[in-house]
């Protein structure tokens, strides 16, 4: 430490030697390892530079941008389709403003996924329709940043926020369904796999925290039922409930009940993370002090109160990470719909690759759709990670 | 207050009688009679484990008796959610770990309670959480949150917080025990104000010298029973139970 403080006074390279020498070759075996670890790295990186920029043809992309992104959806409906995604811009901006000033780390990776969706993804038009969601996503941080010392204004702002959040799904569905919209059929591409992680989110995480209430509570009855749910559900691996709900349930029921493959789908993404959601959420009402209840209850408060004010939000506060590591797990898992025959992204980039002018060229399409799933699973942990800082202040 | 005539003209606001608590087969509150009368400060003290916080719990049913009655300000306890409700809202409590809700600010504790049980509008229950602050002595630790506060000052939050509900009783089990001594004194003060102010308190605590101060009665308890009942002049100078006696002596 004081040793690579002085070199840190005398010159930079001497800084320089001093980090290396402390961080990297402390002691032979290190020194060892860092040259073994350090030239895989380098073959790897190497590798993948090479074929991104030298070897790679990335007009299987280009070509079937439409089919990665939306499937089957038919052509001339897609403006149904920008609503949405603006909304979900502006709240994402006006989330973030209210919650944080934005780190400089956050920013370089929003820069690195916009510049890589306009430059690369969206020309003409489209590009024009992101570009204005980004600037509209953009306006809505800085109106939220500037919420931060008005306690009025930021309240309603934050109200208008969860509500927002709350009609997304509906809003979604009656845009692209409703008024002679696209049958679930039709829906497919990567617009698929955000519907079904939104609705499989937007649900399970509710019903879960239900299901977790239920087990927790001194009624026999809604123990034992919440209980069967949740053993049943994660009984089963996900592909063989997908398997049951598209093959073996419609013998089962009548034809009135009888629905889309997709919205059966759905129903099951949601019953199964809301039963994962359900046992990680128990494990944090679990963890909260009895203390806490005691003293909620002795000052009148009701149940219903002092679950939903006191328990709960220490609950889940407590296992934030978890859920976030469930949802994750969720948005990768919307690809097993593939094996269903659906068109998602992952099966978008499969029909890509199986056209006879592009044969071999899997490496670039799977390539691209791990890079897609990457950025949400990057966005949605950063944005964990943010939550997890700003609720920090009241912890234990 | 040794005149019985006095004692029974005044209204009883807590009645116990024969009250008996087990946990599994294990009895630990083996028969309890006692009153409070209204704007009386009840000192209950004796060895760990003889009861004293299942008994003060019990009142506001943190714990359920399994035996004999309860009355507190002419409601009885049983199984009624509504009465059950009705009579935590009129009791204050005072833990011994302070038990603040972490995740809210000192204003938000001290205002939940009144808004969602009273109804008390927003900024009514804002401004009289201020006055409560300023009471206890904190004012400027109203936007903070418990664990950037010390443990003095989390008690005292803890009082605030209790007395925003108006209540007509306060129990305090052992609120100084869990403090640095340095603390002990300013939650004191603040417990021996509201005594002076006629709050009706039934206080567990080895504070022996703030508890003769402020207590009107003593309850002495051993092994889930009172052993002995009396004034400050009374336990001090001339307790007739030899186990008092000998707990009085290993305290003082
Ligand atoms: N929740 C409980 N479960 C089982 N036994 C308990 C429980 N609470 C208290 N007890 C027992 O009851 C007796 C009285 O406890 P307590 O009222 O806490 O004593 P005090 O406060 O006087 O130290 C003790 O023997 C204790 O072990
Ligand atoms: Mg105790």
């Amino acid at each position: 430490m004081t040793l690579a403080d002085t070199k840190r006074h005398s010159s930079d390279t001497g800084a320089a030697r001093g980090w290396l020498s402390k961080n990297l070759f402390s002691s032979p075996s290190n020194s060892v390892l860092t040259v073994v670890v350090g030239s895989f790295l380098f073959f790897v990186l190497y590798a993948a530079v090479k074929f991104i920029f030298f070897d790679a043809d990335w007009t299987i992309i280009s070509v079937n941008k439409r089919l990665i992104f939306l499937g089957r959806y038919p052509q001339g409906e897609e403006w149904r389709v920008w609503p949405p995604l603006w909304l979900v811009f502006g709240l994402g901006g006006l989330s973030y403003g209210l919650l944080a000033r934005a780190s400089r780390r956050d920013l370089v990776w929003l820069g690195v996924i916009l510049a890589f969706i306009l430059g690369f993804l969206a020309h003409g038009g489209v590009g024009l329709l992101f570009g204005g969601a980004t600037l509209f996503a953009i306006a809505a941080y800085r109106v939220g940043r500037m919420a931060e010392d008005r306690p009025r204004l930021r309240s309603r702002l934050r109200r208008a926020v969860i509500v927002g959040w709350l009609v997304l799904i509906p809003f979604t569905v009656v845009m692209i369904a409703a008024f002679g919209g696209v049958r679930p059929a039709l829906w497919g591409g990567l617009l698929l796999n955000v519907l079904l992680a939104i609705v499989g989110i937007g649900v399970g995480l509710p019903l879960g925290i239900l299901l977790a209430l239920a087990r927790a509570s001194s009624l026999p009855v809604l123990k034992a039922v919440s209980t069967a749910i949740i053993e049943v559900t994660r009984g089963g691996p996900l592909v063989a409930w997908l398997f049951i709900s598209r093959f073996v349930l419609p013998a089962f029921l009548p034809d009135w009940l009888q629905v889309d493959p997709i919205i059966s789908a759905m129903f099951i993404v949601s019953l199964f993370t809301g039963a994962y959601v359900a046992e990680i959420v128990r494990g944090g009402l679990q963890s909260v002090d009895p203390g806490q209840s005691e003293a909620a209850h002795a000052l009148g408060l009701n149940t219903f109160n002092v679950t939903l004010f006191i328990v709960l939000p220490q609950a889940i506060r407590a296992v934030i990470p978890a859920l976030i590591s469930q949802m994750i797990a969720l948005w990768k898992d919307t690809t097993l719909f593939t094996i269903l025959g659906f068109t998602d992204a992952l099966g978008g980039a499969e029909a890509a690759f199986s056209q006879t002018e592009f044969i071999g060229r899997q490496k670039e399409a799977l390539l691209f759709i791990a890079l897609l799933f990457w950025s949400g699973s990057l966005g949605m942990s950063r944005l964990s990670q943010r939550f997890e800082k700003v609720l920090g202040i009241g912890e234990r | 207050m040794t005149d019985n005539d006095s004692i029974d003209a005044r209204v009883p606001i807590i009645i116990c009688e024969d009250v008996t608590v087990s946990f599994g087969d294990f009895q630990a509150l083996k028969g309890i009679s006692a009153r409070v009368y209204e704007q009386e400060v009840v000192v209950i003290f004796g060895p760990s484990g003889s009861g004293k916080s299942t008994f003060i719990r019990t009142i506001n049913r943190l714990e359920e008796h399994d035996g004999g009655r309860i009355v507190v300000d002419g409601i009885e306890l049983n199984d009624d959610v509504g009465n059950l409700e009705q009579i935590r809202s009129e009791i204050g409590m005072v833990f011994q770990q302070f038990n603040l809700f972490p995740h809210l600010s000192v204003m938000r504790n001290i205002t939940l309670a009144p808004q969602k049980v009273r109804g008390v509008p927003k900024q009514e229950a804002e401004e009289q959480a201020m006055e409560l602050l300023e009471r206890v002595g904190i004012p400027e630790q109203a936007q903070k949150f418990p664990t950037q506060l010390s443990g003095g000052q989390q008690q005292r939050v803890a009082i605030a917080r209790a007395l925003a509900m108006k209540p007509k009783i306060m129990l305090f089990d052992e609120p100084t025990s869990a403090l640095d001594p340095e603390m002990i004194k300013e939650v004191l003060d603040v417990m021996g104000e509201l005594a002076h102010s006629g709050m009706t308190m039934m206080i567990v605590t080895h504070e022996m010298g703030f508890a003769r101060e402020v207590a009107d009665r003593f309850l002495f308890f051993d092994e889930g029973l009172v052993v002995e009942e009396g004034t400050p002049e009374q336990i001090f100078t001339n307790p007739k139970e030899d186990r008092t006696k000998l707990f009085l002596s290993q305290i003082l």
